[in-house]
């Protein structure tokens, strides 16, 4: 608890001054902000462009899928916000630079990461509680404060699935040199999650489910949401696969960790 | 107690033997060819609290391995490595609470923050509490006036002040250990001249002992009581510094302007040492057209002193001039693969 | 002649240099694979049922978009990431000093890059879609004027990529510039759907536009059974219309922005 309280402090201390510092670069936060929010934008208008064509997609409505689309934008968010120093870790690796992490007293993924904060992401969390808002009220869903709460748990679930996807992604960076590609088909893959697993028939199903749970990112939370009566129990299990899999994720970043340490470059 | 307790410590690594071409490239993804890279080869010694240690050798020689190991970024392959009491590899996070680090070529500040928020930040980390931080940050003033600052980004700073900035911040925490990487690479005399002032009195202070590595032979002759030199992974000498110039022998040059300068001047100097001390190999005897004779004395076999009173009682010496050979032509030498 | 020696042999190292590493190119394969595998569930569950939808039936609508997906690789060549940072960190200089034309340095760079590209990753795809749909690819006349379609199109992606880069002589934020462009030019060239797919409206102001002549217009000319000789004529004159009217702006841009390197000293 005490440790908790020790990183959380060093965490609002470290951000909060990062925060002040880069607000000072007015021009490349707006240039920024404008970028995110434009190819989020295109994302909703390719949305409606395909599903104004079509009355349902495998059964669900366009509201619903706004909805699942919502929940993906927020879902993906915390990754976007706390981890974008990920993307610069095989440049560290590669230059010599990432030795510098070790020379603290603390957890290294946590001082990697507290490097960068994306405040542009808060763009894309803006765009999802927008939405979120929009196909509530088109569904007349209702939000009590259990509701909320169960949402809230739900959306750190799946943000954990993305977070550890990409995490296990950039710790290539310790093993093979040109490990760009390898993030950005991790990054790309989100790009699936706010569809329906149920469009994939029985092996990609499986695949999208267990083996890289996009699933879990947008559709199975939603649906608890959106159809309460129909989800299937495996919708439950999604803070066990948010917490597993970056168990999992933490362990590959300290297996890289170490080998980074063996080569010694 | 010793603060660094090495024995025996070895480092070894299996490196892949490369193929070429792009063929080759796709091979040596399944290849299990390698070879073992020794990089550190049983080395032993200890550091005692407060000594400011010269940590010197070619480059690859083994010093950044041995470091990265002491800072708990390396395992060893083998021996012992303590490091105040730690196993560095074993308990980084403790081990990093007790030691500082200064990497000459990046900072290890925030880039974009005011430089007193990084210390301020600094504080948080290694729990210093509030009025030891206050003595600290008073010291580093009255020591370089870091209060000038304060405000600026890390980033705005000129190389020399940064140097400054990381390194007072390597001791905001009052390490036992503090770990020196080339700190003064780049930096022009004067700013060399306040680092090397700033590191005195920061181990003046609370006797805070130095690892210092650098290629900068004046560094070390500024600072260093002991030189640590390692070539090949091995330990080649340990000793206090000024047994440094005795590597070779203790050699000093003796030059003599001789007048009148005969023809046989040369040739009868030589025979008078030959005779007198019976010892070949302690001289090399030379002379220009301009009068003077050279001659390079092994101190060890024949002091310098017994040469110039022969020279001063069967000669005509009218000018005398004595070279010390430097601590950096020693140092090449050693770098350069001449026996020791 | 000697010249052009030496846009040959930056084509020739460029190429070398994307090959090199193959590990990363296989990734982007896999990712490519990914891509091709959701379009068709997707695209799938989208049709279900129907048999054509805006006039395109679900084989081609699928051929379509995977050609898409395959091209796309091709052009991503990061053009608009290594220029700016060479402006960035001035080593844009050396190349300056050079006795060749700068755009078509670039230009050279880019187009070893892209082949490879090609070689690791178009082919590769393009082979596993004809293995699949050996019926459904037209193969005809069009496989003539595909080609020359497809090299207009990367010029003009090149000129759109060369343009972006060019920014960094302006402002360090390249990544907004960049994805900017990139989202728009992918919804409004019918790389990620269609431009039948889009409404009456907006696909007349799309017609208009330049970006329908960097995917829409060589997929077409791919995919489509029904074109005449006079048609293929008339797109590919819509391309290089805008392909020079590009080369033309950004010859321009660039005067306007090595000002810029003048001025500041490097």
């Amino acid at each position: 608890m005490d440790t908790l309280r020790y990183y959380a402090r060093i965490y609002l201390l470290i951000e909060a001054q990062y925060i002040k510092a880069r607000l000072q670069y007015r021009a490349d936060f707006i240039i920024s902000s404008i970028g995110m929010a434009c190819s989020y934008a295109v994302g909703i208008i390719t949305f409606w462009v395909l599903f104004t064509t079509i009355p349902n997609l495998a059964g669900w409505s366009l509201n619903e899928l706004l909805f699942m689309y919502a929940f993906y934008l927020l879902s993906v968010t915390p990754l976007q916000v706390f981890f974008d120093n990920i993307w610069s870790l095989r440049i560290k690796v590669r230059d010599g630079s990432f030795i510098r992490y070790y020379f603290r007293p603390l957890n290294m993924m946590f001082y990697y990461v507290s490097e960068v904060f994306d405040i542009k992401g808060l763009v894309q969390f803006v765009l999802g509680v927008i939405v979120l808002v929009y196909a509530s009220v088109q569904l007349h869903l209702q939000w009590t404060l259990p509701q909320t709460g169960l949402f809230v748990v739900m959306l750190l679930s799946a943000s954990l699935v993305m977070i550890s996807i990409m995490v296990i992604a950039a710790s290539a960076s310790f093993w093979i040199i040109d490990s760009f590609p390898v993030l950005a088909l991790a990054f790309k893959l989100r790009e699936f999650a706010p569809y329906p697993v149920t469009i994939f028939d029985g092996f990609f199903r499986v695949v999208f489910t267990y083996i890289v749970p996009l699933g879990f990112v947008a559709f199975y939370p939603a649906q608890l949401f959106l159809r309460p009566g129909e989800a299937s129990p495996v919708v439950w299990a999604s803070p066990l696969v948010g917490i597993a899999l970056f168990a999992l994720a933490y362990q590959v970043w300290s297996r890289g960790v170490n080998h980074y340490s063996g080569t010694g470059s | 107690m010793p603060v660094i307790q090495i024995e025996n410590l070895s480092k070894h690594f299996r490196v892949l033997n490369r193929r070429e071409g792009l063929v080759g490239s796709l091979r040596d993804l399944f290849s299990t060819d390698y070879r073992t890279v020794k990089a550190v080869d049983d080395i032993s010694l200890n550091i005692e609290p407060g000594e400011i240690v010269g940590y010197i050798g070619p480059n690859g020689a083994g010093k950044s391995t041995t470091i990265k190991m002491m800072t708990g970024v390396l395992q060893p392959s083998s021996g012992t490595l303590l490091v105040n009491g730690n196993v560095p590899f074993k308990n980084r996070k403790k081990n990093a609470q007790n030691i500082g680090v200064v990497f000459g070529q990046r900072t290890q500040l925030w880039w974009d923050l005011p430089v007193i928020e990084s210390f301020k930040i600094l504080k948080e980390i290694y729990r210093v509490d509030a009025e030891t931080f206050k003595a600290q940050m008073a010291t580093f003033n009255k020591l370089v006036d870091l209060e000038a600052l304060y405000h600026k980004s890390v980033r705005s700073l000129s190389l020399g002040q940064r140097m400054l900035c990381d390194i007072t911040a390597a001791f905001v925490h009052n390490p036992r250990v503090v770990f020196l990487d080339e700190p003064t690479i780049g930096l022009d005399i004067a700013v060399k001249a306040r680092i090397r002032t700033l590191i005195r009195e920061l181990n003046n202070q609370h006797q805070t002992t130095i690892v210092l590595t650098t290629h900068d032979i004046s560094d070390i002759e500024a600072l260093c009581q002991r030189v640590v030199i390692l070539d090949k992974g091995r330990l080649i000498f340990d000793d206090a510094i000024q047994k440094v110039n005795y590597l070779f022998g203790a050699f000093r040059t003796l030059r003599l302007q001789i007048f009148p300068f005969a023809p046989e001047t040369l040739s009868a100097f030589a025979n008078k040492l030959d005779s007198a001390f019976n010892c070949p190999d302690a001289f090399t005897v030379s002379s220009d057209e301009s009068g003077w004779i050279e001659v390079t004395i092994d101190q060890a076999k024949v002091p310098l002193r017994d040469v110039l009173n022969l020279a001063m009682g069967d000669f005509p010496v009218s000018d005398v001039q004595i070279a010390e050979i430097s601590m950096g032509s020693v140092i090449q030498k050693v770098y350069e693969g001449v026996k020791v | 002649m000697r010249r052009y020696l030496g846009y040959f042999h930056i084509v020739k190292a460029s190429f070398m240099a994307s090959i090199v590493y193959p590990v990363g190119t296989f990734f982007t394969l896999i990712g490519n694979l990914v891509y091709i595998t959701v379009v068709f569930f997707l695209w799938h569950s989208i049709y279900s049922g129907a048999d054509t939808l805006h006039g395109m039936t679900f084989n081609q609508t699928f051929i379509y978009l995977t050609l898409a997906g395959s091209v796309l690789i091709l052009f991503k060549t990061y053009t608009d990431w290594a220029l700016s940072s060479r402006i960035i960190d001035g080593s844009i200089v050396s190349d300056l000093i050079k006795p060749l034309d700068f755009q078509v340095q670039t230009f050279a760079q880019s187009l070893g890059f892209a082949l490879g590209n090609g070689v690791l990753i178009t082919l590769p795809s393009l082979l596993l879609m004809v293995v699949l749909f050996h019926g459904s690819f037209p193969l005809g006349i069009n496989l003539l004027f595909f080609p020359v379609s497809l090299g207009l199109a990367y010029m003009l992606s090149f000129c759109l990529d060369y343009a972006v880069g060019l920014t960094a002589f302006y402002t360090q934020s390249l990544w907004g510039i960049s994805i900017t462009k990139e989202v728009i030019v992918s919804l409004l060239s019918g790389a990620l759907i269609p431009l039948a797919f889009f409404p009456e409206g907006l696909q007349r102001v799309l017609q208009l536009l330049p970006f329908r002549a960097i995917y829409s217009i060589p997929l077409l000319i791919a995919t489509s059974s029904q074109l005449q000789i006079a048609d293929y004529f008339q797109l590919l004159l819509v391309q290089i219309a805008w392909t020079i009217v590009f080369l033309v702006l950004t010859r321009l841009f660039f005067n306007r922005a090595i000002r810029v390197l003048v001025v500041n000293g490097g």
